[in-house]
């Protein structure tokens, strides 16, 4: 077995990473020979500004494509940066001197102006490269200001939300003239100098500034995607609840992805005006922000290189290709003699492009043009011919034994919880020692669903206590909760549909982990380490299954068949190395050797010392393994006791086949 | 396996299942069912959890459609028919959870059980009967259906679904979240629209109930019909004990 | 003038854009009720609704500088305007919801939304290559006629079209309430699937909710263009993020509270154009709707929460 895991930990090692540095290597080279070999300054010039859009694109990603998150008004950021290094860079400002501005004269930032019969002034030119990182950190600020207060609504209501951000900056911008000189915009805007050379009005800098720039975030994007955090994202895109019930906290993550895009909407805002030289209102509106999107869109939500190569592509449409094909269209109206083509001018069907695009892809390519889920090699003849084998020499290295401390793990006192005026719990009292095994059962519609639902903090309770080794959970948020030991499966099964299987397990060892944004993006060995481990840990939880789940490690997890997405989840709750795990319906669905396999694990689990418990209608199964078994009947607990003593309770046979008529 | 209530082919047939195959997804929900049911009758299907119950009556309403089968209704198949048309061949549903419409009045309630004949004369009619049945709705019928009591909501849902005068009434699980007094109130009214006239499908997962009123039931179990026969014959059954509270497969 | 008098003025003013405000969160409230979308083409549909009536008033001989109308001649423009303008637009909501947001249904996520937003695009471009960019002036039909309450002035504009408004709301709200259609639109955005088995054609409540919510998108346009005396290609823009406000704020899906909302708005338009600077009231609207959706979703009187996850 350790053979096999080693076969298989040297098959992740080589990932498709050295082809992809190769592919970095030679577009890279090609991207920088351009300029040189084309000549052409309008070429030039046209490509810096679209990689002005590249990176906003890719900013826009990592809220939309990444995180999930539909932001409508992204351009808000865009402005906040430009308007942030224009307000510095230019003349707008022309504060009273005072002994305030001391630090900033020794560093070079501003200057002292001494006018005739007038207090001395203040001129402001800050440096470029420090406002592209203070523009950038100016940016998540408002990211997070933004953000805080709303990121926990829905989908659509975000969106409108950011939509009203959105309105709200270049309104603003427009109306606050004393900073932003209102309507007309700040012109003047300071150029960058790097070492006495002064950018100036030459595009050729700017295209290697912008080619660095989005050569960095395209890294740091990649960095992010396969990392903790990448996964934190992808989980909370995909399914939020059951990312709070694997220990990601939505809400700081959903914070960091939107601050982040925020910041690199900010680069790209420094970098635009420095370029132009102006920053008016009118940048900034709501079609940029459309058109952003559209490139998202476009290329593939979540996809690096699909956004990139869709942003150059939108951004050089505007300034060239329409152009372009207008000249041809109005030569092709003089030559058959129609009046409408010769005069048609296709750069202002622009917008219109962008709503069929938008309409078109939602429509019939919703994954996008260069899809970012990755598509799989089906399994070889060999590997589907294994025949599944337990292994039962399987350890969990991190399990206890069976010699496991006595005394409850779980102690569950009067939990209430009423849903208008129904009962759903009713003064529930349940306690649960360590290393037992305990069934929850009752009729459709007793509770049980509802008592997991109470103890892993999905929903609050009216009353009662639940206490995990002495200490009180209820209250405590889901992700909380499963750092306390307590995991859980779902009875309709919420698994992370388009992540892969590996992937799926990875992210629940997320509260185990460590690594942050910083990590994420620097990868010291700590954080390689990390990860290594982590996939050991995977690989060693998904080997419970023996050879069901281990061929299939880069599969999408929709892909799977309906048993194997089930002990997927069982594998993604175990991961969490829970003490307490509850398990709804784990074996719905499948047929009855597929059962007692599963059964077999559970009760192999119980030796490794993990507490179960289970929710079951197989009741027959449920008496064999069960140490005790506890019956809900509308929301009360109506009996307990060991499966013998609940097997010939009265009330309990009442409860599911209904009380005998009174009357005939 | 069962035994026969009198050759059915000697009275209508009104419903019939003829090896029914239903999946919801990858899950094979409805394994080759066969039911009868003859005017007049109370039938009811038993079974647990996750035994494919709800997924039969939803087939009869045309809200999911079967892989393979047929479903026949006065013999002619319905099975590929919308839920509008079926409705307005005679069936009428009450569903699971009753589903009434929580912002309209108990009378707008009853006016949209009538949708599908409202154009045709005998409005007044239905709604008397259907106060002379309950009673409590006549005194509400300007409340609010979301402001009802959970039974007062069943009784309502029933009336509701009576307003067209179906002639099969197809019941979900109508004692669920009920009171042990309206459980006793809604199952002696489900006897009593069988002696007017109406037939009656009852899915119900309290047994002592459903076969104190059926006449004949048949009991699914992971989606399949282990047991039919008379109420009196699976009463006494002591196979059906074991079957209804489920089983994993002898080994 | 006295304080108070200008106050009076602004009310009236207030109320007479608030009922615009209400025709148009009354469309969208009412789709979002049915199948919980956000429509954001519904503003340009109210937007390519000004220019249907337009159309209509430039094929009847009006033109921009065409005299105003009195008595019979007046009311048989505006009914005949209005019923071709309604017409109009209802079957635009039909079109668009056939061609883009069917083929959506049941898809999760903000694919639907982002579609609305593309067909958002698509109408206001199509509008702009054939009007072209600039603001058409609307024909001055309704005499610029005058009565005074105190101090304050109302318009017969404010009059006639407050009346069509009026008439219109009685309308929906009949239809709504007593016919069985309505009922079924209502069952409909209470419980889906039991209204499908109550027999409910729910493949065609759904057309009928955009027809009448887009009808009403274009009875609002129409007040713009009369109010204001122009159209232009990015009115929707604007306008529309107000009449979404007012949805917001009397509750989403609340068909009463659009109403109330819309009237709100309206006012808060006017006074606070008046009571501060113009130019901030986007500021402020933008800024209620964001404190609405953050604070209180459900509006002021809605009862209906966002169910989707």
């Amino acid at each position: 077995m350790m053979r096999t895991l080693d076969a298989w930990r040297s098959k992740m090692a080589l990932r498709p990473q050295q082809r992809r540095q190769l592919w970095a290597v030679v577009l890279l080279a090609l991207a920088a020979a351009f300029p040189l070999v084309d000549q052409n300054a309008a070429n030039t010039d046209a490509m810096a500004n679209a990689f002005v859009y590249v990176l906003l694109a890719l900013g826009l990603n990592i809220v939309v494509g990444f995180a999930g998150l539909l932001d409508l008004g992204y351009a808000a950021f865009f402005a906040v940066g430009a308007y942030a290094y224009a307000i510095v860079a230019s003349f707008q400002l022309k504060p009273e001197w005072s002994d305030v501005w001391l630090p900033f004269l020794w560093l070079g930032q501003v200057s002292r102006i001494q006018l005739p019969g007038q207090p001395d002034m203040v001129q402001l030119h800050f440096s470029f490269w420090a406002m592209l990182v203070l523009g950038a950190i100016i940016c998540a600020a408002f990211g997070i200001m933004f953000g805080a207060p709303t990121l926990h609504l829905r989908g659509d209501y975000l969106a409108i939300v950011t939509l009203g951000f959105g309105e709200i900056v270049p309104v603003v911008a427009r109306n606050w003239e004393w900073l932003t000189n209102g309507a007309q915009g700040l012109g003047g805007v300071r150029t960058p100098r790097l070492f006495g050379f002064n950018f100036g009005f030459a595009p050729l800098p700017y295209y290697f500034l912008g080619l660095a720039l989005v050569t960095l975030v395209i890294f740091v994007s990649y960095r992010l995607q396969e990392s903790r955090v990448g996964r934190a994202w992808m989980a909370i895109r995909e399914d939020e609840m059951a990312a709070g019930a694997m220990g990601v906290n939505h809400i700081h993550y959903k914070l960091l992805a939107f601050s982040m895009g925020a910041a690199i909407g900010g680069l790209g805002g420094v970098l635009y005006v420095a370029k132009l030289t102006t920053a008016t209102p009118d940048m900034f509106q709501f079609p940029v922000s459309v058109m952003i999107l559209v490139m998202v869109v476009l290329g593939g939500m979540g996809s690096i290189r699909g956004v990139v190569v869709a942003a150059l592509f939108i951004a050089l449409l505007q300034s060239v290709f329409l152009q372009e094909l207008t000249a041809y269209v109005q030569t092709l109206g003089r030559l058959i003699g129609n009046a409408y083509l010769q005069k048609v001018q296709l750069i202002s069907s622009l917008e219109l492009i962008f709503g069929c695009i938008l309409v078109l892809m939602m429509l019939y390519r919703r994954e996008g043009l260069f899809p970012a889920v990755r598509r799989v090699a089906a399994l070889t003849r060999e590997q589907q011919a294994v025949l599944p084998t337990r292994d039962a020499t399987v350890q969990l290295s991190w399990a206890g034994t069976t010699t496991a401390a006595p005394g409850a793990l779980l102690h569950i006192a009067g939990l209430t919880k009423r849903f208008g005026g129904v009962a759903a719990a009713e003064a529930i009292d349940l306690m649960v020692e360590r290393g037992e095994l305990v069934s929850v059962i009752g009729p459709n519609g007793s509770g049980k669903t509802t008592l997991f639902n109470l103890i892993t903090g999905l929903i609050p309770h009216d009353s009662g206590t639940v206490r995990l080794e002495g200490q009180e959970i209820s209250g405590l948020a889901p992700h909380a909760i499963v750092t306390r030991g307590v995991a859980r499966t779902f009875q309709n099964i919420r698994l992370f549909n388009n992540l892969t299987v590996l992937e799926n397990v990875l992210v629940a060892e997320h509260p185990r982990l460590q690594a942050g944004a910083a990590g994420a993006i620097f990868r010291p060995p700590r954080v390689c380490a990390e990860e290594r481990q982590a996939v050991d840990n995977a690989l060693e939880v998904l080997a419970l299954f023996g050879n069901r789940l281990l061929p299939r490690l880069e599969h999408p997890a929709y892909g799977l068949s309906y048993a194997n997405r089930r002990r997927l989840e069982i594998a993604r709750a175990l991961a969490t190395r829970p003490k307490l795990l509850l398990l709804d319906e784990p074996t719905a669905g499948m047929n009855p050797a597929e059962t007692l396999e599963l059964i077999d694990l559970v009760r192999g689990l119980q030796a490794f010392g993990i507490t179960v418990i289970l929710i079951e209608h197989k009741l027959d199964m449920i008496m064999d393994v069960s140490d005790r078994i506890a019956v809900l009947d509308h929301g009360v607990k109506i009996a307990e006791g060991t499966p013998a003593q609940v097997r010939n309770n009265e009330r309990v046979i009442e409860a599911y086949l209904g009380r005998r008529r009174q009357t005939r | 396996m069962d035994s026969q209530s009198p050759s059915s082919t000697e009275r209508h047939l009104l419903l019939q299942f003829l090896d029914v195959h239903t999946y919801y997804g990858p899950l094979h929900v409805l394994k080759g069912v066969t039911y009868e049911i003859c005017q007049g009758e109370i039938v009811s299907l038993l079974g647990g959890n996750a035994s494919g119950k709800s997924t039969t009556l939803k087939t009869v309403l045309g809200l999911v459609r079967p892989q393979q089968g047929t479903v026949l209704y006065r013999g002619a198949p319905i099975h590929t028919l919308r839920t509008s048309e079926i409705v307005r061949r005679g069936i009428a549903p009450v569903p699971e959870g009753r589903r009434v419409f929580p912002k309209m009045t108990v009378l707008e309630n009853l006016e949209m059980g009538r949708y599908t004949r409202r154009h045709e004369p005998g409005w007044n009619a239905e709604l008397e009967r259907v106060y002379g049945l309950f009673p409590v709705l006549k005194e509400r019928q300007n409340q609010l259906a979301g402001t009802l009591s959970g039974g007062e909501q069943q009784m309502l849902a029933i009336g509701r679904a009576l307003m067209t005068r179906p002639a099969l009434l197809c019941m979900d699980e109508p004692s669920m979240g009920l009171s042990p007094g309206y459980v006793e109130q809604v199952f002696d009214i489900i006897r009593t629209i069988n002696e007017q006239g109406t037939t009656i499908f009852l899915v119900e997962q309290n047994v002592n109930m459903a076969l104190s009123i059926a006449h004949r039931g048949y009991v699914l179990q992971m989606g399949e019909v282990v047991l039919s026969g008379t109420a009196q014959e699976l009463l006494q059954s002591p196979l059906i004990r074991q079957a209804y509270l489920g089983t994993v497969a002898e080994e | 003038m006295s304080f108070f008098d200008i106050l009076l003025q602004q009310i009236v003013n207030g109320l007479a854009l608030g009922m615009m405000y209400a025709l148009l969160a009354l469309g969208f409230t009412m789709v979002y009720g049915i199948i919980e979308l956000i429509n954001f083409a519904h503003f340009s549909v109210f937007m390519t609704g000004t220019f249907f009536g337009l159309t209509t008033l430039n094929l009847l001989g009006f033109s921009g500088s065409s005299k105003a109308l009195t008595g019979l001649p007046l009311v048989g423009t505006l009914v005949l305007v209005f019923a071709v303008t309604m017409l109009a637009t209802g079957l635009l909501g039909i079109i668009i919801e056939r061609l883009c947001l069917r083929p959506m249904r049941g898809v999760s996520g903000t694919a639907p939304m982002i579609t609305t937003i593309g067909v958002a695009f698509i109408l206001v471009n199509v509008v702009l290559m054939v009007w072209g960019p600039q603001t058409q002036p609307f024909p001055g039909v309704i005499p610029d006629q005058r009565w005074t309450i105190g101090q304050a002035e109302v318009t017969l504009k404010q009059l006639l079209l407050g009346a069509a408004g009026l008439l219109l709301l009685l309308a929906l709200h009949y239809l709504v309430r007593r016919t069985a259609l309505g009922k079924a639109m209502r069952a409909t955005a209470q419980d889906v699937d039991a209204a499908q088995m109550m027999g409910v054609d729910v493949d065609r409540i759904i057309i009928l909710t955009f027809f009448l919510g887009s009808a009403l998108a274009g009875a609002g346009s129409l007040f713009f263009g009369f109010y204001y005396g122009f159209t232009a290609f990015y009115i929707g823009y604007t306008t529309g993020l107000r009449a979404f406000t007012s949805a917001v704020l009397g509750g989403i899906g609340n068909i009463p509270g659009a109403v109330l909302g819309g009237l709100l708005i309206g006012l808060t338009q006017s006074l606070g154009g008046q009571l501060l600077q113009v130019r901030w009231t986007d500021v402020i609207i933008f800024s209620i709707l964001i404190a609405l959706l953050v604070f209180r979703p459900t509006g002021l009187f809605g009862i209906q929460t966002p169910q989707k996850a």
